[in-house]
């Protein structure tokens, strides 16, 4: 176990260093990804500039559920998004029959050594939208809440990776997975709103088949003291509990694909 | 202009072949406008009307706004054309009887007819059934709308050709595509029109190209101006399509100076 992971750790730290040598190009792909999300970020405080708040959010309360939207979702994706986005073309061109031969778990294997640091624009606007946000917000900072948001943006980051562990294991069953991560991005860009703003079937999917209502609606609303739909008192905990369980349906959902996989190279 | 239509018509019964995908995006932009109605409803709920517009117009933006307009991801160009550079696949193309940039713009125009045809229409009809979409302000407003429709097109093709051409430089298609949507998700009025905007951002992205792609042609759309006005962003708008046309090919004439074919 103890060789296994210092395995993994250094398989990260190659990664870490490959991608270090071409500095200036990283520096570049952080600004660049950050300044597109900004974009749409404007746009939001556009609206709320005229309109003063959506749904009864105003825009320190959108900043806040923005920053640990995307704060939560890098924190999953560097482990998981690029990586396992070529599942399809790991599975059909044979590149997953080598892996299934090593001493080591695939899965593993794809996340660690595909560890992405391009994820730096996403954590410094994240979290700089949190730190802007949270001295304007009138929130009760007891040890409790202290432990909800960093159990919260733990969670959050969970969910992402589970997600895109579970689409990517499609591929190894169907052959084809990289249109599913369309749907993923689609419900992904809703989550970033207020849920409640949403017509009910949508607010429940986002809260149970789902979970990205927890990435960040869930656990700014009881930072805030919002109300949260279907959930009331018990938001916070099934909060924090809706990562580790969306991990045990994903450990549960890649290993049942993969005692189906028959091979998909040719 | 054979080639140039037969590539269009290629690239169309490519799309074709993808039921699946075409299904899913049918999905996707369902989801996605689902959300830009949700969100101007909730910021309407205390509003009757703001800045002289009104919930069902706001609505009407969204729908057709962020299809036939906007739903396109056009930095896929982007990518492509940083692809071809990066695997020496470029090389290639200069072999070929139409011009790079030609033959980009072709096969983006049929995948585009495709997307209009298989899920814009779709969208329109099912969520204009459910929410409700108003006819153009007049039948004027109509025809110049077609107009605008083709000069949104040519400017966000030519705009994403012209960035995608600048990886011959840079060499990260990838960077440039995040800029370029940051861009586009604000100063298109993709999202949010331009009348919403703050007075000195409003006057810089009115007369940016950007603003053709979605702003005006829904302006026009929906009667906030009346058929002289209209007309004259139409040439404004057409003016920008071929500076934008000259950059395009400025810019591929230097690129060609740039590429080194290497073995044989």
């Amino acid at each position: 176990m103890r060789e296994t992971l210092s395995l993994l750790f250094y398989l990260m730290r190659l990664r870490v260093r490959t991608r270090l040598e071409f500095r200036a190009s990283l520096v570049i792909a952080w600004a660049a990804q950050a300044f597109g999300y900004a974009g749409v970020f404007t746009s939001i405080w556009l609206i709320l500039t005229r309109f003063e708040n959506i749904g009864g959010w105003s825009w320190p309360q959108m900043a806040l559920l923005l920053g640990f939207h995307t704060l939560g979702y890098a924190l999953g994706a560097c482990f998981t998004l690029v990586q396992l986005r070529r599942m399809e073309e790991i599975v059909l061109g044979g590149e997953f029959d080598t892996l299934l031969v090593r001493p080591l778990n695939p899965w593993a294997y794809l996340v660690f050594s595909g560890f992405n640091i391009e994820y730096g624009g996403h954590i410094l606007l994240g979290a700089g939208l949190i730190l802007w946000a949270l001295p304007q917000l009138a929130i009760d900072w007891t040890v409790a809440t202290s432990l909800l948001m960093a159990g919260s943006l733990i969670s959050a980051a969970l969910i992402t990776a589970s997600m895109i562990t579970i689409i990517s294991a499609c591929a190894m069953v169907l052959g084809r997975a990289r249109y599913l991560f369309g749907i993923y991005f689609d419900f992904w860009e809703l989550s970033r709103y207020p849920a409640s703003i949403f017509a009910g079937p949508f607010q429940i999917a986002l809260l149970s088949v789902i979970p990205l209502g927890y990435m960040a609606y869930v656990p700014v609303s009881v930072l805030l003291g919002r109300p949260v739909p279907y959930l009331g008192q018990a938001a916070g905990l099934v909060g924090l509990a809706a990562g580790p369980l969306s991990v045990v349906a994903a450990f549960f959902f890649w290993r049942s694909c993969l005692r189906r996989y028959q091979g998909g190279g040719g | 202009m054979s080639a140039f239509l037969a590539l269009i018509r290629a690239a169309f019964q490519r799309e074709l072949e993808h039921r699946s995908r075409t299904i899913v995006r049918i999905f996707g932009t369902l989801v996605d406008i689902l959300a830009r109605i949700s969100i101007w409803q909730a910021v309407f709920a205390g509003h009757g009307s703001m800045n002289g517009i009104t919930l069902p117009q706001m609505i009407t933006y969204a729908l057709i706004g962020g299809t036939i307009l906007s739903s396109w991801d056009a930095t896929m160009i982007v990518r492509e054309v940083g692809g071809t550079i990066r695997t020496g696949a470029i090389g290639a193309t200069l072999l070929r009887p139409v011009a790079y940039p030609v033959m980009l713009l072709a096969e983006q125009l049929g995948s585009r007819f495709f997307d209009w045809l298989m899920t814009s229409l779709p969208v329109i009809v099912i969520m204009g059934l459910i929410y409700g979409v108003q006819p153009p302000a007049s039948l004027g407003h109509g025809l110049l709308f077609l107009g605008f429709l083709a000069v949104s097109l040519g400017i966000l093709m030519l705009s994403a050709i012209l960035v995608g051409l600048f990886s011959f430089w840079v060499f990260d298609a990838h960077s440039l595509e995040w800029f370029m949507r940051g861009i586009l998700a604000v100063l298109s009025g993709g999202l949010v029109p331009i009348w919403f905007f703050p007075k000195g951002l409003a006057e810089v992205a009115h007369v940016l190209p950007f603003s053709w792609i979605t702003y005006h042609p829904m302006a026009v759309y929906l009667g906030e101006r009346d058929l002289m006005t209209s007309l004259f962003y139409l040439l404004a708008g057409g003016a920008w399509v071929a500076v934008l046309t000259l950059a395009v090919s400025f810019v591929w004439s230097r690129a060609c100076g740039q590429v080194v074919v290497q073995g044989g």
